[in-house]
């Protein structure tokens, strides 16, 4: 709880991600992309709000391009939710935050 | 300091632009003004909600009148499009269509709002998997691949242009283009595919994008479609400034009631800043970001 998203890469993935102890959202972003920055502020405030529960991550694809490939993933910003190492939903775009709260609380 | 520097540029020449440039210039400040009138929601709107004129007025006229006005205290037009924005040094730099920089102290943004899906079949299914609402984010994830772009404006033309550092086709498709002749040149001396008088009817894929159909019966094979209506919003110019859209639906700006965002020098007025959607609020907001960002200049300059 408000530690911060939390930033993971290409190596950290697995790790902090798919082996995590708690479903995990993680935001596929780059520093190019308008519309990842608007989502930002969104994902802090979720994690305030259930960081107790919940992993918030974010991968920039810029760094960290296989991990984006393995997901199929073509347009940013993606969210993607896991549980137990699977994708349980996936969000594309810059959504409004009930949106993106209502995915979360799926994982609750 | 760059020649022509002005204290308050304006991306809009809708209500809460021309309002903004009109309380901005009559406080003696140096102002320009981008946008095209015909792409305000007001053109093709007849008024009759708006404070003190009774009669039925033509909101094509309200624009015309709004310029002059503006004009009258020296405020200057430019009809086109803005396709990039960058703030560094305490100034905005504006990149225009034609290829143009401008750099300005202040930065009033009244870009209104605009729809920005086709509304095909297909579209919504297949986000993120091939359809693309950015240019910009996602060009590279189709290096080497055949790609579409549609659109009529600045936006899907200079995105097309973008898109041949990645892709290894790229068609523009659309209906007729309405863009400044420095952009159309470029258009035309690149290798971009254009494809005019016609529209996406639908997109089709299993899983990803595999075709787009077209309303003229031509099928196009392509791995993504990029749709890019209009010209650049509030999500590709604001953003990317810092500026802070609003949690709940994440395509407005936040601002307070002087009009200020969070990025000092950078203001919001108008459809832009959230709803109601009307004329009365544009340009009250406009109102009071001219006269906010002429101050800031000033003190800015001054220093
Ligand atoms: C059919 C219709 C009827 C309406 N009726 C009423 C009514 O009765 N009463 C009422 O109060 N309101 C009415 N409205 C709403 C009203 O028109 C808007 O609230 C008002 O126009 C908003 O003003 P604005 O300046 O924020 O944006 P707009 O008027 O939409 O202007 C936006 C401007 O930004 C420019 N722009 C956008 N992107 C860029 C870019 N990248 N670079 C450069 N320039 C850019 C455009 O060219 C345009 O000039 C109506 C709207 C419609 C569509």
């Amino acid at each position: 709880m408000g530690q911060g998203v939390l930033d993971v890469d290409d190596n950290s993935f697995e790790s902090e991600i798919l082996k995590a102890d708690k479903p995990a959202l993680v935001d596929f972003w780059a520093p190019w992309c308008g519309p990842c920055k608007a989502i930002a502020p969104v994902m802090k405030e979720l994690e305030e709000a259930y960081g107790d529960s919940i992993v918030f991550a974010r991968c920039n694809v810029d760094n960290s391009p296989n991990t984006p490939t393995q997901y199929s993933i073509r347009a940013i910003p993606t969210l993607i939710l896991f549980q137990d190492g699977k994708v349980v939903d996936q969000i594309v775009g810059a959504v409004p935050k009930s949106h993106l709260e209502g995915l979360v609380k799926k994982a609750l | 300091m760059p020649k022509d520097l002005y204290d308050v540029a304006i991306i809009g020449c809708g209500p809460g632009g021309l309002q903004a440039a009109i309380h901005s210039a009559s406080k003696k400040a140096k102002v320009i003004v981008f946008g095209k009138p015909r792409n305000s929601s007001l053109y093709k709107a007849h008024i009759a909600n708006f404070c003190c004129s009774e009669k039925l007025i033509s909101g094509k006229e309200m624009l015309e009148a709004g310029r002059k006005q503006a004009e009258s205290f020296d405020a200057v037009f430019l009809e086109e499009d803005i396709i990039e924005t960058k703030n560094e040094n305490k100034l905005f730099s504006l990149f225009t269509e034609s290829g143009e920089t401008f750099t300005s102290r202040t930065l009033i943004l009244s870009m209104g709002v605009a729809r920005k899906k086709l509304r095909v079949k297909g579209e919504k299914r297949l986000v993120g998997r091939g359809v693309s609402y950015c240019v910009d984010c996602d060009a590279n994830f189709y290096r080497g691949l055949d790609v579409a772009v549609v659109g009529n404006e600045s936006a899907a033309t200079t995105g097309a242009i973008t898109l041949l550092s990645y892709a290894k086709t790229v068609y523009l498709i659309c209906r007729k283009l309405m863009i400044t002749d420095t952009l159309y040149e470029q258009l035309r001396n690149s290798q971009v595919k254009v494809i005019q008088g016609t529209w996406v009817k639908e997109i089709i894929g299993t899983n990803d994008v595999e075709r787009v159909l077209l309303k003229n019966g031509e099928t196009l094979k392509v791995n993504g479609i990029f749709v890019e209506l209009g010209a650049k919003g509030a999500l590709e110019l604001a953003a990317n400034l810092g500026a802070i859209f609003d949690a709940e639906t994440v395509s407005f700006i936040e601002t307070n009631r002087k009009q200020e965002t969070n990025i000092p020098g950078l203001y919001a007025a108008g459809d832009i800043t959230g709803q109601p959607w009307q004329i009365a609020k544009a340009v009250g907001e406009g109102c009071v970001a001219g006269i906010e960002a002429a101050e800031y200049a000033k003190k800015l300059a001054d220093s």
